[in-house]
């Protein structure tokens, strides 16, 4: 618990503490804070949604009734729409162009855009590549098509599925299971560890390892209660944050990877795609990047290209 | 045991009614929104992507709606164990703590619901932790979105009176939320009422009474309807 | 010691005279505003969000709506003419029948008083009218009525699913063995009790009335198939067609036109007793005015208000949680229990306890939400399965329901069977020493309540 005279950071998030990218990071920092800030700072961090879901951490943190969240990157439609850039399929190569363009200018940019609206980006957080999953094998995108694929409740991703004449399907996290087992929906896109935690190998056909998008998540806290942190917490704070960050980002790549061994070893089944069958899923998704670059800007898309092109 | 001593007025009847016909038509469209979606689904496989945010949405209000209602016609539950065997007077007493206690809920919960909601709508928060004190400068949530519930044309002039001109492409957070501090207010309208029935004598539970005659009888007609 | 300060405060409240709901609201946001920084402005998100942001917790109205439909459209009184065809001959035939058709109904509702409702105002009465004692007659339906929330679908279950994110689906599943078990058990002490006191037996009708009355029944019975295969999918054949929630829709849907257009006891079709009804052939018209129907809105409403006394209860429940929570009090609380070397066979005796306590004063749903999320991270600690840890909270709401002071079997038998809450109590006593039983034996054979879930859907994923 915290002490008199330190300022209480309540961090809440949806995953658990030990497993999951997310919450691995949200506990490192937990510790390191505590560890370090005695007397000046001091967290608490709520997983498992027993305080906020991720759809209204974000009207919390406003409120200040908690000071931290790190919500999917397509939870902050209201705020901004250039993070549907990260949604948008094959728009980056793999992970290292994903952390390349995050670090660039255009990446520390877009940490501030929601600044007019009260909320301050502090570090984007990685979960991993998105894999698709159905319950028949899929290889080329037109497997996909008449399917119905459990989404994330996003524009881009709704039009994602539509490219490839499957139909989206808006359902809560906790259903999906269910879902996939009995039949309800017939697919859905997530990261090798979401896949893992998820069990969703158990209830599907096969994974296809496309890497065609990306789930990110951003550290984000309120503009005012920053500002009303003393500038040296403030300081510590953000540099154990961004520690933090650097480590646990660099280790993604492996939870991610040891997920995928994880899922192979239990029996499930990854198919991997032939150059050829690539070219035609990128081929089916990528018209969806011209319907949105309005919202993204023109110029997040061509740096995003330059970075892919040098990973 | 005892009547509701004051018969309801020609006004009064028609309220319920509205309140009852709100009930009901809202729980109706819930029910076909949320059916007409499974047909699409298994049959059409497409899906009215909006739907479940608007079934959720009219349960919220349904629910909030229904709550001052409930507490007009007495029908939300509690012990009554206790206070069946206390002797007239101090049970008088005790009653009128309980009406108390409502009020100050409601109170309580109307700061909240305002405080919740106005930023929502562009407006300042009220300062003070118990109760509100004064205004205090808010910077607006008025840009927030629903997930999915597209925006109906006739709200396009929400763009101008509260979100600084800028329109909305879904459908503001502002018109769901807004029932939360209308039902507070009624909530609270409807438990001051009976604060001053149980002052005056002429009500005397806060509750749904287990051992009055009646309230069995209505019950039971309740759920020979219902439930 | 604050934590203590907050339920004396809700007792307090609820002993004289103060709603439920707002013992617990009120009490959570004294709470709150004396001893953390979150502002009254997240109580009313909690509010809100009880409904908007529980997606789980739709399935209540439609659950309620469908058993409104099906008991005002006279499907109960076909299952009770069923069951009476099939075992009102046994010794004890009418009771034993009652709890059958309790147990059927029970398929069909997700909840208890409303089983109670929709079988007791017939039986009840009749058993009496063949030479049982009233107090026997209600004493048996207040008891079976229970079965409501144990046999799939259940409100309680939807509620527990919701605040724990397991699944609504398996949690049905499981209910269906302790379900049988149960009525089963209350079955033959009925039986015993009558070769004892040699109560009143029926005629045996013939198999042509089992039949005759199952095809009365038909109808009324598909809805269990509905929901059976709309939730689960037919292996081989069809996938699920809807989730749990949905098929509450569904079955709301369903019910309402077996209760207009086929049995024809609500609507337009309807005519005054003693009268054929209508056909749709008589009034096509029906069609159309049958959604505008007084009967039809007065259906709705009743589902609506109950839908309101349960979901007011249940989000002020869910605000205590929030309060709770932010509190950081589940986490004082297995880090305590953990640190004093309980076992698993301790745990559960202690949960048992607290929700018989508890259910004494509370609403089952309410107290679900409460005590969910303090005693769940525990049981998962201590390799204890959800879906186990559920069905002994529901038997636990079960006796809660026929226990004084808060009992809502108590409340409604006591209405439709027109005699005194103590009464009723007394007359309940003997039942509810089979379901303190059937509570011990379900809460350590856990393979009752896993068995059928594992079986359908594979192991459990929530897991240490
Ligand atoms: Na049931
Ligand atoms: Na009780």
């Amino acid at each position: 618990a915290c002490d008199d005279g330190e300022v209480v950071i309540k961090f809440s998030h949806v995953t658990n503490t030990d497993k999951h990218p997310k919450g691995i990071a949200a506990s490192l920092l937990e510790q390191r804070v505590n560890d370090e800030m005695q007397g000046k700072a001091c967290m608490e961090v709520f997983p498992n949604s027993t305080l906020y879901k991720d759809e209204q951490v974000l009207e919390a943190i406003l409120q200040g009734d908690v000071q931290l969240g790190a919500p999917s990157l397509s939870l902050f439609e209201s705020f901004t729409k250039q993070y549907r850039l990260f949604d948008l399929p094959f728009m980056f190569k793999n992970i290292n162009a994903v952390d390349a363009f995050q670090t660039s200018e255009a990446g520390e940019a877009m940490k501030g855009v929601m600044a007019k609206r009260g909320l301050q980006g502090l570090q984007f957080w990685h979960n991993g590549m998105k894999q698709i999953s159905a319950n028949k094998p899929l290889l080329m995108p037109s497997d996909a098509a008449g399917l119905k694929f459990r989404v994330q409740p996003s524009d881009v991703l709704v039009a994602q599925m539509q490219a490839l004449d499957a139909s989206p399907q808006p359902m809560a996290f906790a259903e999906v299971y269910g879902a996939l087992q009995t039949g309800v929906v017939d697919g859905q896109e997530n990261t090798w560890s979401n896949i893992y935690g998820q069990k969703f190998f158990e209830v599907q056909d096969g994974i296809t390892e496309t890497n065609h998008g990306i789930i990110d998540y951003m550290v984000v806290a309120s503009v005012d209660w920053l500002d009303s942190l003393d500038a040296d917490v403030r300081e510590q704070f953000l540099t154990i944050l961004e520690e933090v960050t650097v480590e646990r980002n660099a280790d993604s790549t492996k939870v991610n990877e040891e997920a995928k061994q994880a899922i192979l070893d239990a029996g499930g089944t990854v198919r991997e795609l032939t150059p050829e069958q690539r070219t035609a899923w990128v081929e089916a998704m990528k018209p969806v990047w011209a319907q949105f670059e309005g919202d993204v800007g023109a110029e997040n898309i061509a740096a995003a290209q330059e970075i892919n092109a040098q990973n | 045991m005892h009547h509701q001593e004051d018969e309801p007025s020609a006004v009064g009847r028609f309220i319920d009614r509205l309140e009852e016909n709100a009930i009901a038509l809202m729980l109706g469209i819930m029910v076909i929104l949320t059916f007409v979606n499974v047909i699409r689904r298994y049959v059409f496989n497409a899906s009215l992507i909006w739907s479940l945010e608007v079934v959720l949405m009219l349960f919220a209000w349904m629910v909030l709606l229904g709550i001052s209602y409930g507490i007009k016609k007495n029908t939300h539950l509690g012990v009554d164990a206790l206070t069946n065997v206390l002797p007239k007077g101090p049970r008088k007493g005790v009653l009128i703590v309980s009406a108390l206690i409502c009020v100050v809920y409601a109170v309580l919960l109307m700061k909240g619901a305002y405080d919740y909601w106005a930023p929502f709508a562009g407006l300042d928060v009220t300062s003070g932790r118990w109760f509100p004190t004064g205004f205090i400068e808010t910077r607006s949530r008025a840009f927030m979105e629903t997930d999915q519930v597209p925006m109906p044309f006739f709200l396009n002039f929400l763009a101008d009176l509260i979100n600084d001109g800028d329109s909305y492409s879904k459908l503001p957070d502002f018109v769901p939320y807004t029932m939360l501090p209308f039902a507070c207010a009624l909530i609270l309208l409807r438990f001051v009422q009976a604060f001053i029935k149980v002052l005056r004598g002429t009500q005397h539970t806060m509750i749904v009474s287990h051992e009055a005659e009646e309230a069995i009888e209505d019950l039971t007609a309740t759920h020979k309807q219902g439930t | 010691m604050d934590v203590v300060l907050l339920f004396v405060l809700i007792v307090g409240m609820l002993m004289i005279g103060v709603p439920i709901a707002v013992s617990l609201g009120l009490s959570s946001m004294l709470f709150l505003l004396m001893f953390s920084d979150t502002s009254l402005a997240s109580i009313a998100a909690s509010l809100f969000q009880a409904m908007a942001g529980h997606y789980t917790l739709l399935a209540i109205p439609f659950f309620i709506l469908a058993s409104s439909f099906m008991s005002t459209g006279g499907v109960a009184a076909r299952i009770i003419r069923f069951s009476i065809a099939c075992v009102g001959h046994l010794r004890g035939g009418l009771a034993i029948a009652g709890v059958l058709a309790c147990m059927i109904f029970a398929a069909l509702s997700g909840s208890s008083p409303a089983t109670v409702v929709a079988i007791g105002s017939i039986v009840i009465a009749a058993m009496v009218k063949v030479g049982y004692t009233k107090d026997f007659a209600a004493g048996v339906i207040c008891n079976a009525g229970t079965l409501g929330i144990l046999i799939p679908p259940s409100i309680v279950m939807v509620v527990y699913a919701s605040a724990t994110d397991v699944s609504v689906g398996r949690m049905f599943l499981a209910g269906v063995l302790p379900g049988i078990l149960a009525g089963t058990m209350l079955m033959i002490t009925i039986y015993v009790m009558a070769r004892i006191k040699n109560l009143p037996k029926g005629e045996w009708q013939g198999w042509g009335e089992i039949f005759e009355s199952f095809r009365d029944a038909f109808w009324g019975l598909m809805l269990i198939i509905i929901i059976m295969v709309g939730i689960y999918g037919i292996p081989g054949l069809t996938g699920a067609i809807f989730t749990p929630t949905e098929a509450a829709a569904v079955a709301s849907v369903y019910a309402f036109f077996v209760a207009t257009f086929i049995y024809r006891d609500m609507g337009p079709l309807k005519t005054i007793d003693g009268q054929r009804n209508l056909t749709l052939l008589d009034r096509p018209i029906a069609l159309v005015t049958a959604f505008f129907h007084r009967d039809t809105f007065a259906t709705l409403f009743d589902a609506g208000k109950l839908t309101v006394m349960l979901m007011f209860i249940i989000a002020n429940a869910l605000i205590l949680k929030h309060v709770l929570t932010d509190e950081q009090i589940p986490q004082h609380i297995a880090d305590a229990m953990l640190a004093a070397g309980l076992g698993p066979v301790m745990f559960l005796v202690m949960v048992n306890i607290i929700l018989l306590i508890g259910g004494q004063f509370m609403e089952p749903s309410g107290l679900i939400v409460i005590v969910a999320p303090l005693v769940f991270p525990i049981a998962i600690e201590l390799g204890i399965d959800p879906i186990h840890l559920g069905i002994i909270m529901v038997v636990n709401m079960e006796i809660g329901m026929i226990t004084p002071p808060v009992g809502l079997n108590l409340f409604v038998t006591s209405g439709v069977a027109q005699m005194p809450m103590m009464a009723v109590v007394r007359a309940a006593l003997p039942f509810l020493a089979v379901l303190f039983v059937f509570l011990i034996i379900v809460t350590y054979v856990p393979f009752i309540s896993t068995w059928l879930p594992t079986l359908m859907m594979g192991p459990e994923i929530i897991v240490k």
